[in-house]
């Protein structure tokens, strides 16, 4: 019965999570829109500008972008790295749109993004940090029995920038940021009960779902 | 143009082993990824490519350039060293070119690096991750400066003649100070001290 008890609470802690605020703002430089047949692809802004966004978060934002309701056809980020070799490795990556209309005038370069239908490039920068945390928890183990008492919080921030360039005129058509915050909780009473905030996961879903709206729009700047 | 090229032993199976700190032992297995990056690296260079192995006699093939490939340096940090949470690797490169006398028409250093993010609780997968990526850098490295660099695609127009290459060497001599900084990639050092 006690085994039950514990089980059910730690269900039900699951169900739960900490608290979070967002904000998410987008800011348009011309107006957007994808046509059928038209790709996008999800890179990260290369280490070399300082980049330190997690290999993770830009997987999690290519997956989100390519599902769900208003899902758009994704190019797989390491394809087109390849196909595009070398001027999409870190240390040749055009670091601006300046950068990308000389990119632009390559031999083979336009005729490759043709290929693919490569309309938009989202550039991700930003990452998830441990801004603060407190508390203690202590755990123990005996022949009769173990457990933990004690309470521990954290707190996550997660800032992203999605940085849109429209390879059609090779300009900037805007930036897309997710602003996460969240505080995570563990009390623990003989068995830690998780309360979890988890804001690297909810910046990925809510910076995808609003880039899916920022794209496909035909609102103008 | 035609060029050859010596792969040597080491890259058919280069194994690159370090203790780090005096604790852990770290393990990069390349196999024969060396041998096969400059084969495929150079054949799309290039017309065509004849590949020399180490006890090959240049002279019985004709070629307009013979290129020479070594790992001059090999160096990695793991997390615990840098205190991130990526595996950074630093290939160094050095490329002798020979025209079709066997004569040194230049000596090109290539300094490569990358770095992968530490995934699962292992690491030797990102660490491996890395060398591929320093590799993949070296290749950028190399189509876009090697002409530039070692002027290979003059000798498609014949050998170089004695005194051009005496000329060059004076050259090479009197600017190896003002080269040697200019190739390193210095964005994971740049890291390591923020």
């Amino acid at each position: 019965m006690k085994i039950l008890s514990n089980f059910t609470m730690i269900l039900l802690a699951s169900a739960l999570s900490g608290c979070i605020t967002a904000s998410i703002e987008n800011d348009r430089a011309e107006s957007t829109g994808l046509l059928e047949g038209e790709t996008v692809v999800v890179m990260a802004k290369s280490y070399h500008q300082g980049n330190e966004t997690e290999a993770y978060y830009i997987r999690c934002v290519e997956k989100a972008l390519g599902r769900g309701a208003g899902a758009l056809n994704v190019i797989p980020t390491q394809q087109f790295i390849d196909n595009l070799f070398p001027w999409f490795e870190p240390r040749t990556a055009p670091a601006d749109t300046k950068g990308l209309v000389q990119l632009m005038e390559r031999p083979g370069v336009p005729a490759a993004v043709r290929a693919m239908g490569v309309r938009y490039i989202v550039w991700l920068d930003g990452e998830t940090e441990r801004v603060t945390q407190g508390g203690s928890l202590s755990c123990a183990a005996g022949p009769g029995g173990g457990g933990c008492f004690g309470f521990a919080w954290w707190q996550d921030d997660s800032d992203y920038e999605a940085s849109v360039w429209d390879l059609s005129d090779s300009a900037s058509a805007g930036t897309v940021t997710a602003d996460y915050s969240g505080t995570s909780f563990l009390p623990a009473l003989v068995v830690p009960i998780p309360l979890i905030a988890r804001t690297k996961s909810k910046a990925c879903t809510g910076l995808a779902k609003q880039l899916k709206l920022f794209i496909v729009s035909e609102e103008t700047a | 143009m035609d060029v050859a090229v010596r792969i040597p032993a080491e890259f058919h199976n280069f194994v690159h082993e370090e203790n780090v700190l005096g604790r852990e032992t770290w393990t990069i297995d390349l196999g024969a990824s060396n041998a096969s990056f400059f084969t495929q690296l150079f054949g799309y260079m290039f017309d065509n490519v004849i590949v020399l192995g180490p006890d090959d006699n240049a002279l019985d093939y004709t070629f307009d350039a013979l290129v020479e490939p070594t790992i001059e340096g090999f160096e990695f940090s793991v997390p615990n060293q840098s205190k991130t949470d990526a595996f950074a690797v630093w290939i160094r490169y050095r490329m002798q070119i020979f025209d079709s006398l066997g004569n040194n028409a230049s000596t090109w250093t290539v300094s490569a690096y990358d770095k992968s993010q530490k995934e699962g609780m292992g690491g030797s997968k990102s660490l491996q991750r890395a060398a591929v990526l320093a590799m993949r850098d070296a290749a950028a490295l190399i189509l876009l400066q090697m002409d530039k660099s070692t002027k290979i695609g003059e000798l498609a127009n014949g050998p170089l003649d004695l005194s051009a290459i005496e000329a060059l060497a004076d050259a090479e001599a009197d600017e190896d100070d003002s080269l040697s900084f200019g190739i390193f990639a210095i964005g994971g050092i740049d890291e390591d001290t923020q």
